[in-house]
């Protein structure tokens, strides 16, 4: 078990909460909603979960669950107003929120800790490796290190939250409210006269988008067992619309392929060190030349996905 | 006598600018009225006021005598008010099939949960909309076209079609259709004309906006015309045609063709 590498795990798991973060903003993308507030809605999940846990020694998955909800109600008292914008205004407002919400984290220094953060989040790998040595089971069973099995047990929870995450909002597209999302997309008033209320599924993709940035957030901070401001600045925001911007913003599986291969790639560049942004940023533009759509669209999955029976007829 | 959709005195004003005033007239069960008029006579605006998507500036809609004028459009569509438009608006990138089965968003229910969870009646919910979404397409001519196929791959006379499917899903009572000849030859004019005749044999009740006056002097019951915002004429297709005030509308276009 000496190739199960806690660093490679550890990377894979912040692949994984990224791609979370890409299903967040591909939801309301998919109304047709630009939304740069993520960033802020994860870090309200980030908090809620970490003060829960620190603070009131609130067990890991109920903060998870609280602070995602908590963000997914933020996104609806957010949605509301928003709803009067459309396009970069849109853009602009949710980048604004994300900004009031950082400063408000840095200010309120009696329950935030300030520019500080909160350290000392219980880790969910510590969590479940003491719980299982509670219960009669040690790594060394099945060869491994304490460190191996506590980034291999973050990681297995992170895939299947993010394995949950697509799951739901995959079938979501195929139902009715999934069409209604689209044809909302495509065409706002048609969608309106052939009977979509259309105020209410933008809402409700907005809070949903929320409730999943929350719920990565929550994620984040018992992975990392530490949350600062910082975590949430501009930077995060404008790197989780890269995801789907790169990835390609009209299948789920775009921004979730777009999180998971802008995640690994400095990681992989590590060797060239200071010129790895550089190769990033080029691979970026060369991406908005040559394929604007992003890496995955619907062409692209309709030729995977007749390929197979071609080649069995 | 209660018609199907009332208006009484209806007006909009955009700005400083009046594209309708003092329109009244009625609509009854099973009939289809023709509403006719130079381009800029305020017809699709017409259309406009009564789906709600410019909610009338004074006056008020009533369908089956309930004040509609005020709800939201979605909400129309719900009370059986369905519509295409002038430059067909299809969902283009979405499939030919489910461009009808979102027309049947207002007559089935599965939200957020149900759908992810595939529940037993949100399965039976899907293949009722995917049903009826056959029985539309065979209904308009489209049996033969790919469903899995994009709207915006269509023929142009495919996708006027494929526009009234999409509007029938929703069970409208009345239909309002804006020019769906428009652009077509005669062999496709006559073939719109069977399948308006069709949809109104099924008891639908049609308002239909049309500028090939042969297809609307044979499908239609009765006729109001329109000039500059305002009703000029009402009757049925023989007495419009020989209507003095209607020939100068069409005739006197060439001084007032400003599109009013």
């Amino acid at each position: 078990m000496e190739w199960l590498n806690p660093y490679h795990l550890q990377v894979a798991s912040f692949m994984l909460i990224n791609a979370i973060l890409g299903v967040s903003i591909f939801i309301t993308l998919s109304t047709g909603q630009l939304s740069l507030g993520n960033a802020g809605f994860m870090s309200i999940g980030a908090y809620a979960a970490a003060l829960l846990s620190t603070q009131h020694q609130v067990p890991i998955p109920v903060g998870i669950l609280a602070g995602s909800l908590l963000a997914g109600a933020v996104g609806i008292l957010v949605g509301i107003p928003s709803l009067r914008l459309s396009g970069v205004y849109l853009a602009i407002a949710t980048l604004g929120f994300g900004e009031v919400l950082r400063a408000v984290l840095i200010n309120w220094e009696s329950l935030t800790g300030g520019a500080v953060g909160v350290a000392a989040i219980p880790q969910m790998g510590r969590v479940i490796l003491s719980m299982a040595r509670d219960g009669g089971f040690s790594p060394e069973s099945i060869g491994l290190r304490n460190n191996q099995f506590i980034s291999l047990s973050v990681f297995l929870v992170l895939l299947l939250c993010t394995l949950l995450s697509a799951a739901f909002f995959l079938r979501l597209s195929r139902t009715r409210v999934g069409r209604a999302y689209t044809a909302i997309k495509l065409d706002e008033s048609a969608a309106e006269a052939a009977g979509i209320p259309v105020t209410y599924y933008k809402v409700l993709a907005f809070s949903q988008g929320a409730l999943l940035s929350g719920f990565a957030g929550a994620l984040f901070a018992h992975t990392t067992s530490f949350v600062s401001p910082g975590d949430f600045t501009y930077h995060r925001a404008v790197e989780i619309l890269v995801f789907a911007v790169f990835g390609g913003s009209e299948h789920l599986l775009g921004p979730v392929f777009g999180a998971a291969f802008l995640t690994l790639l400095p990681e992989a560049l590590r060797a060239i060190s200071e010129y790895r942004y550089i190769l990033y940023g080029i691979l970026l533009v060369l991406m908005m030349v040559f394929r604007p759509q992003g890496v995955i669209d619907p062409a692209l999955l309709r030729r995977f996905r007749r390929s197979p029976k071609e080649t069995a007829a | 006598m209660s018609g199907l959709l009332s208006l009484h005195e209806i007006g909009k004003t955009f700005g400083g600018l009046s594209a309708l005033s003092g329109i009244s007239f009625e609509v009854r069960q099973g009939e289809i009225v023709g509403v006719i008029g130079p381009n800029g006579a305020g017809k699709t605006t017409l259309f406009n006021v009564i789906t709600a998507l410019f909610p009338p500036t004074g006056g008020e809609v009533r369908c089956d005598g309930k004040r509609i004028s005020g709800l939201p459009p979605h909400a129309i569509a719900k009370r059986g008010i369905s519509r295409t438009f002038q430059n067909i608006r299809l969902f283009s990138t979405m499939s030919v099939e489910e461009n009808v089965m979102v027309g049947r968003h207002c007559r089935s229910g599965a939200g957020v949960w149900r759908g992810v969870l595939r529940t037993r009646g949100q399965r039976r919910e899907e293949r009722g909309i995917r049903g009826k979404t056959r029985e539309l397409l065979e209904l308009v001519g489209l049996s033969d076209a790919d469903p899995e196929r994009t709207a915006g791959s269509l023929p142009y006379g495919h996708q006027r079609r494929l526009e009234i499917a999409r509007a029938l899903a929703a069970e409208p009572r009345l239909l309002l259709l804006d020019e769906p000849a428009a652009g077509m030859n005669d062999a496709e004019t006559q073939e719109m004309f069977l399948l308006i005749k069709r949809i109104q044999s099924l008891g639908v009740t049609i308002l239909l906006i049309e500028h090939d006056m042969s297809l609307v002097m044979k499908a239609c019951d009765r006729l109001v015309v329109f000039n500059f915002g305002r009703m000029i004429a009402e009757g049925a297709p023989a007495a419009i045609r020989d209507d003095p005030r209607v020939i100068e509308a069409y005739l006197g276009a060439a001084e007032g063709d400003d599109d009013a």
